[in-house]
C-alpha cells in the first residue's frame, strides 16, 4: 500500500495546527493591511498628513523671502502664491539690510542678463544643506517662469513637462529596455526576485527543519519500519509544498487586493502592469523551483545529524537562487533581455527567481519562459531521483557530521 | 516453524564489522532474548532483520520470506532510542503511527483508548508528548508498538525508565503477547528479566554470536565450576575446592579448573559428612554474561 498520502496528510495537519503557522500566514498580510490602512487614512486628510509630518520634522516656519529683480522679469505674482511670500527690493544693499534685520529669511538676485545666463543667486544667512526644505527657491523659480510666459500658469506647467503620457510600446520582443527614470522599473525586478527567493527558500527550509527534527526526535527509525523512504520523501515534499503554495496564494490574493486599494493611496497600480500570465508563470516557477530546492534540502536533512550542522551547507545549496538577487537592479531592470539576464533565467537552478525578475520588465521572447520551465522540470525530476537515493535508512540513522563535500558526494551517489 | 531466520549475516561500517557472520533463528510464538554488551551489534542485527539495513552478506528470512512493505504492517518495533513526535498531542501521534501500520481511524481510536486506559494514560491523551514524563512516554511508545497487533514484536530495552509497577505491567503484557501467539524478541541488559521471561536467547559480542540456545542448555554449558552443598555439619577442607561461599543456609563450593563435582561428592561421603543436599550449581545469566564478555566465551 502506498503510504505517501498518509505522510502527506499528516504533514499538512501538523503544519497547519501550529500557532506559528497561522501567525505567519495571517500576521504578514494583516501587518501589510494595517500599514496600508494607516497610510490611506492619513493621506485622505492632507491636514492630518501635514500634522504627522510635523511630528517627525517639527513645525515648519515659512518666513518671507526677498528678491532683487535686476532683469525686470517679474511683473506680477501669480495668484496662487500667498501674499507676502516674496518681497521685492530695488537693490542688493536694501535686501541685505532686510536680511540682517531678520525681516526676510533669504533673498534672490535675478541678474540683468538672466535671460542669457539663466543664473539666479540665492543669499542665505547660514549654510545649512539640511534646511534646504525650508527655502522656497523652487517656488521662486516657478514665479520667474510664469512671468516669462506672460502669466499663463497652464502654459508654464506644460513647459515643465507633459501632464499625461500614453505609453504605447512598439518595441519588438527581446528589445525592451528598462527605463531607470521610472522607480517601478527599477524596483519591480528587485521586489519580485526577493519575494520568489523568500517563498522558495521558506518552503524548502520547512522540509529541512521537518526532517532534521524527525531525526533529532528519533522518530525516523519508527517511520522506516512502517513506510519506505521514498514514500516518506514524496509525502513530505508534496504535503509541505501544498501548504507553501496555499500560503503563497493567500498572500498573493491579499497583496493583490491591497495593490488595488493602493491605487487610491499611492497611485501605484496605474503604473504597474503585471499581466495575468505573470501569475500563471509565477505558479509554474514556484512549484518547479520548490520541487528542486525542497528535494535538495530534504537530502541535506537526511544526511545532517541536526539543523545546526545543516546550516553550513544550506548557503551553498541556495547560492544559485541568491545570485539573481545581486543582479536584480543593475541587470534585470536595465537590460532585462541582455545575455546575463537570459542565461540566469534559463539556467534551471537560478530560473525560478531570474525568470520571474525578467517577466515584469516585458519584451521577453515568448519561448523563453516555456523553455526555462521545461529545463527546470527536467532538473526537478533528476534531482528528486538523486535525492531519493540519498534518502536511505543508513543516511537517516547516521549521526555523522556533514560537510559540503560529503553532501555533493552523496547527491551524486558516490557515498 | 521460524518467525525469523538469520543466516551468516555480516554488516560492516567502514572497517568495523558490526555483525560478523551471525546465524540464529527465532521460533514462532516464543519469547526470545537478544543479549549483548553495549556496541555488541544487537541494534544492527535488528536493523538487518527489519531490512532497515541491507546486510553485506548472508540472508534474512522474516515471517516466511524476504521483508516486504506489506510485512511491515505485521511487525511491531520499539527501538532503544525512543522516538515520538514531541510537539503534537499523544492521541494524534498514536493515530498517525497506527495509520502507517494500516489501521483505519476507527480501529486506531478504539484500540488506543483501550491501551491508554490500561497504561493509565487516558487522562493525558490530549497533552503534547513533550509534556509527558519519561515513564509516560515510554508507555506511549509501547502502545504505539502494539496498536496494530503485530505478529512479530521486537522490543529493545522495554523496561528502561519504568518503575516496578509499570515494569510488572510490561512483563505481563509481553507474556500475554506470547500466549496470544505473538513472537516476541526482547533486547535487554536486565538479565534477571530475560531469565524470567525468555525461552531461548542469543548473546552477541563484537558482532559474533557467542551463545545461542535455551536458557537451561546454556546454563548447563557453563555449569561445573561450583556445587551447592547443604549439611548440618561443618564442611572439611577439600582438595579441588578454591573457596567456600555461604548461600542461604547452604554452601557454594567454587571448584578449581579441572576439579569434577563427582570427585567432591565422593570425598564428602568418604569423610562422613551428612549431606542434606548436593547439586551442581547452575550459573545465573548475569554470571554467564560477564564471563562471556570478559573473554571466557565460546562462539556458538
Amino acid at each position: 500500500m502506498n503510504k505517501t498520502l498518509l505522510v502527506l496528510k499528516n504533514e499538512i495537519i501538523t503544519l497547519v495546527s501550529r500557532p506559528s503557522f497561522w501567525l505567519s500566514t495571517l500576521g504578514i498580510p494583516l501587518a501589510g493591511a494595517l500599514i496600508f490602512a494607516v497610510v490611506g487614512w492619513i493621506n485622505r486628510d492632507a491636514g492630518t498628513a501635514a500634522a504627522v509630518g510635523e511630528l517627525f520634522r517639527g513645525p515648519q516656519e515659512v518666513r518671507p523671502e526677498g528678491y532683487v529683480d535686476l532683469g525686470g522679469i517679474i511683473e506680477e505674482m501669480p495668484e496662487t502664491v500667498p501674499a507676502g511670500t516674496f518681497v521685492a527690493y530695488p537693490d542688493e544693499a536694501s535686501a541685505r539690510a532686510a536680511l540682517d534685520s531678520g525681516e526676510i529669511a533669504a533673498f534672490y538676485i535675478v541678474p540683468a542678463d538672466h535671460l542669457r545666463s539663466g543664473e539666479i543667486t540665492c543669499i542665505r544667512p547660514d549654510f545649512n544643506p539640511l534646511a534646504s526644505d525650508s527655502n522656497q527657491s523652487g517656488l521662486f523659480r516657478w514665479v520667474l517662469q510664469v512671468n516669462l510666459v506672460d502669466g499663463d500658469i497652464l502654459l508654464s506647467n506644460l513647459v515643465n513637462g507633459p501632464l499625461d503620457v500614453q505609453d504605447i510600446s512598439l518595441a519588438p520582443a527581446g528589445t525592451a529596455e528598462g527605463g531607470m527614470d521610472n522607480p517601478l522599473t527599477m524596483w519591480t525586478p528587485y521586489a519580485v526576485t526577493l519575494i520568489f527567493y523568500f517563498l522558495i527558500m521558506g518552503s524548502a527550509s520547512l522540509l529541512l527543519s521537518n526532517i532534521s527534527k524527525e531525526k533529532e526526535n528519533r522518530i525516523v527509525e519508527i517511520l522506516l519500519t512502517s513506510v519506505n523512504p521514498h514514500q516518506l520523501l514524496a509525502g513530505k515534499i508534496i504535503g509541505l509544498g501544498i501548504v507553501g503554495l496555499l500560503q503563497t496564494l493567500l498572500w498573493v490574493t491579499i497583496a493583490s487586493a491591497l495593490a488595488n486599494r493602493s491605487g487610491q493611496i499611492f497611485q501605484v497600480a496605474s503604473s504597474l502592469h503585471l499581466p495575468a500570465s505573470f501569475i500563471v508563470w509565477g505558479l509554474v516557477f514556484f512549484v518547479l523551483g520548490y520541487a528542486v530546492y525542497a528535494s535538495l534540502m530534504a537530502g541535506l536533512g537526511a544526511l545532517a545529524p541536526n539543523l545546526r550542522e545543516a546550516s553550513q551547507v544550506t548557503f551553498v545549496i541556495m547560492l544559485p537562487l541568491i545570485i539573481p538577487l545581486f543582479f536584480s537592479n543593475n541587470v534585470f531592470a536595465v537590460e532585462p533581455n541582455g545575455p546575463i539576464a537570459t542565461v540566469l533565467s534559463l539556467f534551471p537552478l537560478s530560473a525560478p527567481v531570474a525568470m520571474m525578475a525578467r517577466l515584469p520588465a516585458g519584451g521577453v521572447p515568448w519561448w523563453h519562459p516555456p523553455l526555462a520551465a521545461v529545463l527546470l522540470a527536467l532538473t526537478a525530476w533528476l534531482i528528486v531521483r538523486m535525492v531519493a537515493g540519498m534518502f536511505r535508512a543508513q543516511a537517516l540513522l547516521s549521526g555523522q557530521p556533514i560537510q559540503v563535500k560529503t553532501y555533493f558526494r552523496a547527491l551524486f551517489g558516490k557515498l | 516453524m521460524f518467525a525469523v531466520e538469520i543466516s551468516h549475516v555480516t554488516k560492516a561500517f567502514g572497517t568495523v564489522k558490526a555483525v560478523d557472520d551471525a546465524s540464529f533463528s527465532i521460533e514462532k510464538g516464543e519469547l526470545f532474548g537478544l543479549l549483548g554488551p553495549n556496541g555488541a551489534g544487537k541494534t544492527t542485527c535488528i536493523r538487518c532483520m527489519l531490512d532497515i539495513f541491507k546486510p553485506d552478506a548472508g540472508t534474512v528470512v522474516i515471517l516466511g520470506g524476504p521483508m516486504s512493505e506489506a510485512k511491515k504492517d505485521r511487525i511491531g518495533y520499539m527501538p532503544e532510542e525512543r522516538g515520538l513526535y514531541q510537539d503534537i498531542p499523544l492521541e494524534r501521534c498514536l493515530a498517525y503511527l497506527g495509520s502507517l501500520k494500516g489501521l483505519s481511524q476507527a480501529e486506531v481510536k478504539k484500540r488506543s483508548e483501550g491501551y491508554l486506559e490500561r497504561f493509565d494514560l487516558a487522562a493525558h491523551k490530549a497533552k503534547k508528548v513533550k509534556e509527558l514524563s519519561k515513564g509516560m512516554q515510554q508507555k506511549a511508545q509501547i502502545i504505539a508498538t502494539l496498536l496494530h497487533q503485530p505478529e512479530l514484536l521486537i522490543v529493545d530495552e522495554p523496561f528502561s525508565g519504568l518503575d516496578p509497577v509499570n515494569t510488572q505491567m510490561v512483563k505481563d503484557l509481553l507474556r500475554e503477547q506470547r500466549e496470544q501467539g505473538v513472537t516476541v524478541v526482547l533486547c535487554s541488559h536486565q538479565m534477571n528479566l530475560v531469565e524470567e521471561l525468555c525461552d531461548r536467547i542469543v548473546l552477541i559480542d563484537r558482532g559474533k554470536v557467542m551463545l545461542y540456545g535455551t536458557l537451561d542448555e546454556i546454563r548447563r554449558q557453563f555449569s561445573g565450576h561450583a556445587v551447592l552443598v547443604k549439611s548440618g555439619a561443618p564442611l572439611p577442607a577439600l582438595p579441588g575446592v578454591e573457596r567456600v561461599e555461604p548461600v542461604n543456609g547452604s554452601y557454594k563450593l567454587h571448584l578449581h579448573t579441572g576439579a569434577r563435582p563427582q570427585e567432591i561428592l565422593k570425598m564428602l561421603v568418604a569423610k562422613g559428612v551428612p549431606l542434606e543436599r548436593f547439586e551442581i550449581s547452575l550459573p545465573d545469566l548475569d554470571e554467564i554474561f560477564i564471563r562471556i564478555v570478559q573473554g571466557e566465551g565460546r562462539v556458538a
